[in-house]
């Protein structure tokens, strides 16, 4: 392995440490279930820090793999798929689906972590730029959807592992991950938007009780609150990979062999 | 006004609304946002602005009274009591707990329109042009994104129309493949143009951006901020955390200046600051500077309003309340505006 991917991984770490201790923060430090400090700097800092993590990444992703091909083919996949969220009210579904999922997993499923990172939190803010949505959710909502595309790797090392490419097996994990992923991420967004909202006193976060309990409160709550609307995204999910992952694989494919033309021996596609 | 004086307007209301739970204020920062935004809108020639955004901030105060009432059982003015057993929302439900949950709506609210306003006020172009120099691919690839979006949009709507004339139903997923199909591989052959262009014209890879010191110096001031967050948290003496998030905020701000010398940019419609915009920043310097002093200094005691044990009436302070009138400031500024 070579010092730049070496350094890549820990970066990938790093942040997601640091962007999960920030994010989960009432469940780990006690106070931050404090009452004053919730209402006041709490939301602020998170959102901080989600940005500066946001940027490492981004930096590390950038510099490693951006070069012309790369800037062309995900600036017009980041536009497509952020055009796919326009479709949201014409693809039939309701709740939290949104047809942008499939997208950002099966390209992070077949170009690996930094470019699925990258086009996960790009889609994200080239269609809040658009719809004029950019706000202290959008950091957040960018990181979130950037693990969601960076994690399908995951996905490509089991299926290489198992040797499940090409097999109905291939889709049904492709399927079941994006349905995890449904779910999760509607959790992580609650998490963000919990310090805005939840700052009342004795719940939803309270230092009285202990971060297990704290975990049961939240999780009642998401049941209570949010659980339908996920699940439609993740039955969404699941719906619009079994149907779409062939095809669009069999596009990628296509156009990885396209994409790697070389200039000066330079890395290509792959 | 300049883009980055927005952005510095935004930081100042958005320091002010976080730093208050008092309804009062927040009903005037809210009244100064909608008169700022209803201006913004009618220059841009947008009827409804009001209306939907009043409905977003009712439906959210709304649903964070309805929330905080239900989950939330302290206070002592009890209107009804739930079952205990019935968990999580079983207990009193008290007049004070309603009030918490509505001041918590009218922040969300305020935060929201707050942004509102940002998108209305800058251009994508503004907002794009934001995005430091040290992150100039990702900036290109925005920018292309932008650009291709019409088109793409554009190119949808044709192959739907096309699909619609051959009888495709469109009602299921499934009946979306053939116009997603199509769509992505006339959109990727476009793709593989523009690369080959600017490739043909020696946008390969313009600068070596690669810099292990600089990714381990950006981890490093992340760090320190985290560090420091979680000092603050635990209420050690602003003496150790402070240091520790202006030297974290300034270790990163100078590796992403120093990394982004090594691009070469060519301003296009350069954005300069007008002697007005000089004024705005200056006012709202020593706003963020005089309101930090008087709120360290415990002296706008009236910010942090409770209803918590029993419902009283927010107290209001002069100081204060002239602090609200910041959402308005941008008024007289805004005048020669041009999108």
């Amino acid at each position: 392995m070579n010092k730049n991917r070496i350094l890549g991984i820990f970066t990938d770490l790093i942040v997601f440490i640091l962007g999960f201790l920030s994010l989960a923060a009432p469940f780990i430090f006690p106070q931050a279930r404090n009452l004053n400090t919730q209402s006041a700097m709490f939301p602020i800092m998170v959102s901080m820090i989600i940005v500066l993590c946001l940027l490492i990444v981004i930096f590390e992703a950038q510099s490693s793999l951006l070069d012309s091909k790369m800037i062309a083919f995900l600036a017009v996949l980041t536009a497509i798929n952020a055009g796919l969220r326009f479709l949201e009210n014409a693809i039939p579904g309701p709740g939290g689906f949104s047809p942008t999922f499939f997208l950002i997993i099966l390209t992070g499923y077949f170009f690996g972590n930094r470019i699925g990172f990258l086009i996960g939190a790009m889609t994200l803010f080239i269609s809040a730029l658009i719809t004029g949505g950019v706000g202290p959710w959008l950091p957040g909502q960018m990181i979130t959807a950037g693990w969601v595309g960076q994690s399908a790797v995951l996905i490509a090392v089991l299926v290489k592992k198992l040797r499940w490419k090409g097999k109905p097996a291939e889709i049904i994990l492709l399927c079941a991950f994006g349905a995890f992923w449904g779910m999760l991420f509607g959790v992580i967004m609650n998490l963000w938007f919990w310090p805005f909202l939840g700052a009342g006193a004795g719940q939803p976060f309270t230092q009285a009780v202990s971060a297990v309990e704290n975990l049961q409160r939240y999780a009642a709550y998401y049941l209570a609150t949010s659980v339908v609307w996920d699940l439609t995204r993740a039955i969404g999910n699941v719906l619009m990979i079994s149907i779409m992952a062939k095809p669009v694989l069999r596009i990628f494919q296509r156009f990885q062999l396209r994409f790697s033309f070389q200039n000066n021996g330079e890395m290509s596609l792959q | 006004m300049s883009s980055i004086v927005w952005i510095l307007w935004v930081a100042a209301v958005m320091a002010f609304v976080l730093s208050t739970r008092n309804p009062i204020y927040l009903i005037l920062i809210l009244f100064g946002l909608f008169v700022l935004g209803n201006r913004l809108a009618r220059d841009k020639k947008i009827k409804t602005w009001i209306i939907p955004n009043l409905r977003f901030l009712l439906m959210m105060v709304l649903l964070s009274t309805l929330i905080n009432a239900l989950f939330s059982h302290v206070g002592s003015t009890v209107l009804f009591t739930l079952p205990q057993k019935w968990p999580l929302i079983g207990g009193n439900l008290t007049v004070e707990s309603l009030v918490y949950g509505a001041i918590n709506g009218l922040v969300i609210g305020a935060l929201y329109i707050l942004f509102n306003i940002i998108n209305l006020a800058l251009s994508i172009k503004q907002i794009t042009r934001l995005i430091p120099r040290a992150f100039h691919p990702v900036a290109m690839m925005v920018t292309i994104a932008l650009t291709f979006f019409p088109s793409i949009q554009q190119r949808a709507r044709e192959i739907k129309e096309a699909q619609m004339i051959r009888g495709n139903p469109m009602k299921k997923i499934a009946d979306w493949i053939p116009i997603l199909i199509p769509l992505l591989v006339t959109s990727l052959e476009n793709a593989i143009l523009l690369a080959e262009s600017m490739t043909a014209r020696g946008f390969h890879k313009q600068v070596d951006l690669r810099s292990p010191s600089a990714l381990i110096s950006l981890i490093s001031g992340v760090f320190f901020v985290f560090g420091g967050w979680v000092l603050h948290l635990y209420r050690y003496p602003e003496i150790i955390f402070i240091p520790l998030y202006l030297f974290g905020g300034i270790l990163m701000v100078t590796t992403l200046i120093h990394i982004g010398k090594r691009t070469n940019i060519t301003r296009y419609h350069h954005e300069s600051m007008k002697p007005a915009d000089y004024l705005f920043v200056a006012i709202i310097a020593s706003y963020l500077v005089s309101f930090a002093f008087l709120a360290f200094g415990q002296r706008l005691t009236s910010l942090s309003y409770t209803p918590y044990p029993q419902l009283s009436l927010p107290p209001l302070q002069i100081s204060a309340t002239i602090y609200t009138l910041l959402p308005l400031l941008p008024l007289p500024f805004t005048r020669d505006d041009i999108y």
